[in-house]
């Protein structure tokens, strides 16, 4: 015991307002620092200094206030920011969104690092580069995840965007050895946690996944560290370890939401609709932490869901989200009327790295024509479906009919697929061909004559 | 038979001809419908029968793979269980033995220099008095320092199990 590791606790208990505990007579307290907070009862909670004026320190409890009175109270500042354990223990572990065991087990062992991390150095950064394949048909077609991306999932409330996420973080795999799957849940149910648990299970039994549960009841504070502390065992895994490590956050929204009523307890000056400022910043500063890092072998991917209320893109959240990221995939609760699972909207949906991880080299030679043919078909099938509202489908020209049909049967036979149902790239991309083969000939014009021809034999 | 009805025998065939024509033609256009209909609706048949079995075997699979998982959970939460039965145990008997310290003739150098880290951190106007379990707390207006050796002992256990990179290996 030396008397730099003694903690004094401070007892100067001022006032509790919701999640917020304010004490005086401190010193020697800074900004982000973790606390640790006894109460009379012997029980502890933690909390993180969010400001600091003088000899007077404002923390966040991150249990909550409830039941505590000034009396009694003793604060112990750590002197660091907080930290989370980091290392191979957390694989196949199951966690709060602070990073305590939820499934019975010990605390995760291991190096400490500071949770709040630090977003990439730009000029460190490898391009992203080589495909995540999902295993879901439409997303490694047409809008393939590369390693080292972020591609965020918009949907809306009611959609089923979690049983997607799950499916993702259950297949996902990239070509080499050691891919891993971080999935950071936030304002979850009850019930969308057993859910998760239950459609995780086999990966986490392969000790290949790491699963940070934030319940909806759970403290708000709590949500805003979750994807912090998934991130920062993601990066240990991903830089220090070598994996490529994909984190997928299922629901962002609920995490600004989080973020929003943090700051209206710290009576910060609230901007469009009620949010923070810097809500930009704060969801750049996670999703910058994705990526590749010269001369490491390692990736971190990052697959952030975001609920937009009412169907609205330009909420907050997914507008923010889409100044950030690199493409988006967005459901549509119209092709979910047509009975189309994953109903993704393809026409609205990109990857804008695609091509550093399609194509000849990286997938198969036919990968990117396909897709920009499947695409361009679908952007045809569209206007005919239009013009046939208004016209009748059989006063529709025969060709305008084949763009239908091709609808049709690419949504039933390529994008439809099983919650569970996990597809090789090949077999995507030959049924992307045989939904390609009921248009005629002559509208291929985005695929070369001798792809089509061994693909599709001679007309 | 009437002049006017000689004339008109010719049109009156041709009718009936152009009628049964139009009989035949309807009969064989049912027929031809009839059999469509119900090859569709074999087709049909067959493929929703089709889909009840698909629908059911993923079903069967579903429920099976989730079965699966409860199990492989409930076999990794029983490893965990232990594993936390043990770290706890392990505490215990380090706070235990920090006990033990007070019966070691090391002890009033031990308090001595407790003392003197409560002084330190809270300066020399701190009071400092004996803890129940041993070690010092001490206290200075709203301040206050926990040595006591329960703590210390949990505290300093807690650290080593922690900083380990995989401690039960």
């Amino acid at each position: 015991m030396t008397a730099q590791t003694a903690r004094i606790g401070f007892g100067d208990v001022r006032e509790l307002r919701g999640p917020l505990l304010v004490v005086g007579d401190v010193d020697g307290v800074g900004w982000d620092e973790f606390a640790t907070i006894d109460l009379p009862d012997g029980s502890v909670r933690h909390g993180l200094v969010l400001e600091v004026d003088g000899d007077l320190a404002v923390l966040q409890v991150l249990e909550g206030t409830d039941a505590i009175s000034p009396g009694g109270v003793w604060v112990r500042f750590s002197g660091r920011p907080l930290q989370v354990r980091v290392g191979p223990d957390w694989y196949g572990r199951v966690c709060n969104g602070r990073g305590e065991p939820l499934d019975g087990g010990p605390p995760i062992a291991g190096e400490p690092r500071p949770v709040a991390g630090w977003p990439l150095n730009p000029t460190r950064r490898e391009p992203p580069r080589e495909a995540v394949l999902t295993g879901v048909s439409v997303l490694d077609t047409l809008t393939t995840l590369v390693r080292g991306q972020k591609l965020p999932i918009f949907s809306v409330p009611g959609m089923p965007h979690l049983t997607l996420a799950t499916q993702i973080a259950a297949r996902a795999t990239t070509a080499g050895e050691g891919f891993r799957v971080v999935f950071a849940g936030m304002g979850l149910t009850h019930a969308d946690i057993a859910y998760v648990r239950d459609r995780l299970e086999e990966r986490s039994a392969a000790g290949e996944l790491v699963l940070l549960l934030n319940a909806a009841d759970d403290p708000v504070i709590e949500r805003v560290l979750t994807p912090r502390i998934a991130l920062t065992v993601a990066e240990h895994l991903a830089f220090e370890r070598g994996d490529d490590v994909l984190v997928v956050m299922s629901d962002m929204t609920s995490y600004a939401e989080a973020v929003r009523e943090v700051a209206a307890a710290r009576r910060e000056i609230p901007a469009r609709r009620g949010y923070p400022g810097y809500l930009y910043s704060d969801l750049a500063g996670l999703y910058e932490r994705c990526g590749r890092i010269q001369g490491r072998p390692g990736s971190v991917t990052v697959v952030p869901v975001l609920t937009m209320p009412a169907g609205d893109i330009t909420h907050p959240v997914p507008d923010l989200t889409g100044y950030i990221t690199e493409g988006q995939v967005v459901l549509a609760p119209e092709v979910a009327a047509r009975g189309v699972y994953p109903p993704v909207d393809v026409l609205s949906s990109l990857s804008r790295l695609m091509r550093s991880g399609a194509g000849p080299g990286r997938t198969r030679d036919d990968h990117l024509p396909v897709a920009a043919q499947v695409l361009a078909a679908l952007a045809r099938a569209r206007q005919a479906a239009e013009l046939g509202e208004l016209v009748g489908v059989s006063a529709l020209s025969e060709t305008d009919r084949a763009y239908l049909a091709f609808r049709e049967t690419v949504e039933r036979d390529l994008f439809a697929q099983g919650t569970d149902e996990g597809r090789e790239l090949a077999d995507s991309l030959d049924r992307a061909w045989a939904a390609l083969d009921v248009l005629p000939r002559r509208e291929l014009t985005m695929l070369p004559a001798a792809m089509v021809a061994e693909h599709l034999g001679s007309p | 038979m009437s002049r006017w009805e000689d004339e008109l025998a010719p049109v009156r065939r041709a009718l009936a001809d152009a009628a049964r024509r139009e009989v035949d033609e309807l009969g064989e256009a049912t027929g031809r419908e009839t059999e469509a209909l119900a090859v569709r609706a074999r087709a049909d048949a067959t493929e929703l029968l089709d889909a009840a079995r698909a629908d059911g075997a993923a079903a069967g699979h579903a429920a099976a793979a989730l079965v699966a998982a409860r199990a492989r959970r409930e076999a990794h939460r029983v490893v965990l269980a232990e594993r936390e039965r043990l770290r706890v145990e392990l505490v215990d008997r380090v706070v235990q033995a920090a006990a033990g310290l007070r019966d070691g003739p090391d002890y009033p150098a031990l308090v001595a220099r407790l003392e003197e880290v409560c002084r330190e951190r809270l300066g020399p106007m701190a009071e400092v008095s004996p803890a129940p379990g041993g070690g010092v707390v001490a206290a200075r207006g709203t301040r206050r320092l926990d040595l006591s050796l329960p703590l210390l002992a949990e505290q300093a256990a807690l650290a080593v199990l922690e900083e380990a990179d995989d401690p039960w290996s």
